[in-house]
């Protein structure tokens, strides 16, 4: 293999792919990055056998090849090299990778190509094409949302729903659920329902923060992977097997009160409130009073050590006063993607769940369950 | 005082006293009796632990009404007829004791009908003696009413346990009945509630998924039943390693299909798991072991609870080795053999220094053997009375231990223990304020336990609630979560609860549902060994310890500390 290439693209590149690195495996080449010629490019590949990252960059091929090389290593040191042309050259005998960039040379000593696990595009059974941007406002919108203990599996991924004219995402950790949806344009023809591990959604969302057309998403269901394809860049990930919950049963049909309020103002006197919440647990209380067309919130969290902070909020409320508790952290995960001025929080009682929809705006639902102080 | 014959009432009394020691020892006998008569299902009814009304019956081949009478006589059994039927004894029971024992101690009610007969019959006793008789009809077999328990000996009524207790012996009985008899159907009713049912299709698994529900079966390995002739064969079920217990109650053994305890049995099988299983942690087994019936004796024990084996070695080593092969074959990494140091097999004394002396250990010079008695004066833990030195945080150990200095020179902290502490003081507090904070479930979760934890649990469920917790109980030994302490949001909730109740079951009449809640929620909640923690981690995580009431141990009783003084560090490495 003989390649050269620009020392940006190549380290833009190795970032890229990094995130898919293994990082404590017992299968060394996993650690490695494979570097291989494809058409004229240069293609990098990582893969931790749950997610797998392949990327192109442009690239002169004098010589076809491939062999795969320390991830941290190499990205290190191609990091710290000026911003100028880099050749590279495998020696096929000792799988060794010599580069030389300006003044600078190194040897990398790597592991056969013919090791690494093959990264398999999957044949499709159907495609779907998500605007990168409406993609990553799902994404966020749900992923904080997904549980991070193992103790049930489903519940560590993102259900996503995909049929003719839309797609929705939906994560529950056992006390909140949220619950994102957007259209689209020739789905497929046959629904389907997948389970993506959070977290190979949330490389989605990193790696393609700067995409801007469509990111095409390919379901194997036979394979039991997905497939994520845009720009220069393909993700792919096993999916969760297992059953998700019955999300639309959980979100409440009717309320008692709605409260609509600022979202800004809301998230700010939540984020003042967590600070003292903290340390008990983050509860915070909500007082909701109506009053003639308005009303307000009223929001207060206490530190039996520290000391206590009430805020007050207007708001435009609609039915029955009432007081109910939160933990503060998951509104404020909550309001921290909805991207409306106004936001509505629709609850029942103290001890049924409370829902926060964007006003006029995007489709989004997050259901959150109260917490109760009893003394 | 002269030597008289004692009159028969009273020696009757001492005799049941001997079978009979609670409800569930009632509930034993009966169920043997209906095993032993055919009977394909069981139906038992207890209430108020079985202390106000025990209810057997079955379907077997009942007792001849010109039999009834003599069934309730002292040592009149249909099951052996010589003294050589004692050697080779095929029958659950076979003392003919059973009946008469249970009788003298209750008011009992019997209706029976023999297949071959067209009428049954109804009698009636109380403390022994027989009040009532009169033909009935009803199905063939064998229904028998245990009421008031222990009406006649005040003393012993004094004994039993509360109904919570009892029940639950009865649960543990049953199911345990229910193992080693697949093939029959059996049902217990506690009051208005069925605790247990199973299917009686003759698959050991089938009754493990009715006891312990599907999410244990599936982590049980099967021990095939060996196809030739061996002298000992032993098979069954064993957990996985994953699957642990804090106590060894799920550690079953039947002896042609006896259930027996065993402790020799039980270690043969805590050994088999060694190295895979935590320390402290028992395994789950349900084991079958058949021999030839000369080859045990069953007549040690006035309950049958003991038996003797003629060639001990021989069960205890096919034991281990069926145990043993199975968890090689499922368990694909062989467990490691540790070198054996010169030291192995020496122990530290006592169970509350054990981070000592391992500690003294590593201090010596290469080459040079510890002089042991040496290790208590060179490492101790600081005085319990004494408030935290100032301590800097100097870095972690092995992802475990924190290592800082004081001006005694250097401490090694138990992260865990350490905040396991903390969290303690702070749930404890909370409590005392009487501010409890828990968080509702997005769906309500449910637990499978087993029908002893069930019973414990219901019984309880008010005692969890004071510390947020909201279960309900969903039929069986289901229950379903809806609310939690806000302190386990992020936790494995079931493991939790599973904790809770197994540290209830061994704590028995000691236990403080209040401090073994806040035990459980603190170790569940705290840090973790083996987690990476910062320097400014460590330190908040001191500042913190500093302010509790006992710095110096654990909630456990563990020590959150050792201390290596300045002095100790001079001698060691030859300053003075």
């Amino acid at each position: 293999m003989k390649v050269s290439c620009l020392q940006e693209n190549l380290a833009r590149g190795l970032s890229i792919v990094g995130r898919a690195v293994a990082t404590r495996s017992t299968l060394p080449v996993l650690a490695n990055i494979l570097l291989s010629t494809d058409a004229g490019r240069l293609k990098l590949s990582a893969t931790n056998l749950e997610i797998g990252i392949n990327c192109w960059i442009g690239a002169q091929v004098e010589q076809e090849g491939a062999v795969t090389v320390p991830a941290r290593l190499l990205t290190e040191f191609v990091n710290s090299l000026p911003a100028e042309r880099i050749d590279m050259e495998l020696l096929p005998r000792t799988q060794t990778l010599n580069l030389k960039c300006s003044r600078f040379e190194a040897n990398i000593r790597g592991i056969d190509a013919q090791e690494f696990p093959p990264i398999i595009i999957p044949e499709e059974d159907s495609r779907a094409n998500i605007p990168a941007e409406v993609l990553r406002r799902m994404i966020d919108q749900v992923v904080f949302a997904a549980a991070t203990d193992e103790s049930r599996p489903v519940l560590t991924g993102v259900l996503a729903e995909v049929s003719a004219e839309s797609l929705t995402f939906a994560a529950a950790d056992g006390y909140r659920l949220s619950v994102s949806s957007a259209s689209l344009e020739n789905g497929p023809e046959t629904p389907l329902s997948l389970i993506i591990p959070a977290r190979a959604l949330q490389e989605l969302r990193r790696i393609s923060a700067e995409a801007e057309g469509a990111v095409q998403m390919l379901v194997a269901q036979s394979r039991n992977q997905v497939f994520f394809h845009f720009d220069d860049i393909d993700l792919i990930s096993q999916l969760v097997e297992g059953t998700f919950p019955n999300y639309k049963q959980i979100i409440p049909t009717s309320y008692n009160t709605r409260t609509v309020l600022d979202t800004g103002e809301f998230l700010k006197a939540m984020r003042m409130a967590f600070i003292f919440a903290r340390d008990s647990s983050n509860i915070v209380r909500l007082q909701i009073t109506p009053n003639g067309g308005g009303g307000r919130l009223v929001i207060s969290a206490s530190s039996a050590e520290y000391g206590d902070n009430v805020s007050e909020l207007d708001a435009v409320v609609e039915g029955q006063p009432i007081e109910i508790a939160f933990n503060a952290r998951y509104l404020i995960d909550a309001l921290n993607v909805i991207d409306t001025e106004q936001v509505a929080l629709e609850t029942r009682d103290p001890s049924s769940p409370g829902v926060i929809r964007p006003v006029d705006g995007t489709d989004f639902v997050h259901v959150v369950m109260p917490m109760h102080i009893s003394r | 005082m002269p030597i008289r014959i004692l009159p028969p009432e009273v020696a009757v009394k001492i005799a049941a006293g001997e079978v009979i020691e609670r409800p569930a020892s009632v509930a034993k006998e009966l169920i043997e009796n209906a095993i032993d008569a055919g009977a394909q299902e069981i139906h038992v009814e207890i209430a108020q632990g079985g202390r106000r009304l025990v209810k057997v019956s079955d379907d077997g081949c009942g007792i001849p009404a010109d039999e009834v009478e003599l069934a309730f006589a002292r040592h009149a059994t249909s099951k052996l007829q010589s003294v050589e039927d004692l050697y080779r004894v095929r029958t659950l029971g076979f003392r003919g004791e059973a009946l008469a024992s249970i009788a003298a101690v209750s008011r009992l009610t019997l209706t029976t009908r023999a297949a071959d007969e067209k009428v049954g019959t109804l009698i009636r006793l109380e403390g022994g003696e027989i009040i009532h008789r009169e033909p009935l009809g009803r199905p063939p077999g064998t229904m028998v009413l245990v009421e008031n328990l222990f009406f006649n000996t005040p003393v012993r009524l004094k004994f039993l346990r509360s109904d919570t207790t009892e029940a639950g012996h009865v649960a543990r009985l049953l199911s345990s009945y229910a193992l080693a008899f697949p093939e029959k159907r059996f049902t217990l009713q506690n009051g208005s509630r069925l605790v247990l049912r199973t299917t009686g299709t003759g698959a050991l698994y089938d009754a493990i998924v009715a006891i312990y529900g599907v999410d244990v079966a599936e982590q049980m390995f099967p021990i095939p039943r060996p196809e030739e002739d061996q002298p000992v064969k032993v098979w069954g079920y064993i957990g996985a390693p994953s699957l642990h217990r804090s106590n060894r109650l799920e550690i079953i053994f039947f002896v042609n299909r006896r259930w027996v305890q065993d402790n020799a049995l039980s270690y043969a099988i805590t050994e088999a798991y060694r190295t895979l299983i935590p320390q402290g942690r028992y395994p789950v087994a349900i084991l079958n072991i058949e021999l030839p019936p000369e080859q045990v004796d069953v007549n040690i024990h006035p309950t049958k609870r003991e038996v003797r084996f003629r060639q001990k070695n021989l069960v205890f080593v096919s034991v281990q080795k069926a145990v043993r092969s199975t968890l090689m074959a499922k368990h694909s990494v062989p467990a490691v053999q540790v070198p054996r140091s010169p030291l192995a097999g020496w122990r530290p004394p006592a169970r509350s220094t054990p981070s000592q002396a391992h500690m003294a250990l590593e201090l010596y010079r290469p080459g040079e053997l510890p002089r042991l008695g040496d290790s208590q004066e060179r490492l101790s833990t600081p005085p319990q009375t004494e408030r935290l030195p100032m301590l800097r945080v100097l870095g972690q150990l092995a992802q475990t231990y924190i290592i800082a200095e004081g001006p005694g020179g250097m401490y090694l902290i138990d992260q865990h223990a350490a905040h396991e502490r903390i969290r303690y003081e702070e749930l404890k507090a909370q409590r005392e304020r009487a501010e409890v904070a828990s968080q509702e479930l997005l769906e309500p979760l449910p637990i499978e336990l087993s029908p002893r934890q069930a019973t414990l649990l219901e019984a309880h469920l008010e005692d969890l609630a004071l510390y947020g917790f909201e279960i309900i109980p969903f039929g069986g030994s289901t229950f379903l979560v809806k609310r939690v302490p806000a302190q386990l949001v992020g936790q494995a909730i079931a493991a939790a609860i599973m904790e809770l109740l197994d540290a209830a079951i061994d704590g028995g009449k000691d236990f403080s549902w209040e401090e073994q809640t806040l035990i459980t929620l603190a170790c569940h909640t705290a840090i973790r060994a083996g987690q990476t923690l910062s320097l400014e981690e460590m330190r908040t995580l001191i500042q913190q310890l500093e302010k509790t009431s006992l710095p110096h141990t654990c909630p456990h009783g563990r020590p959150t500390m050792i201390h290596l003084s300045q002095a100790q560090l001079e001698k060691e490495f030859g300053r003075r």
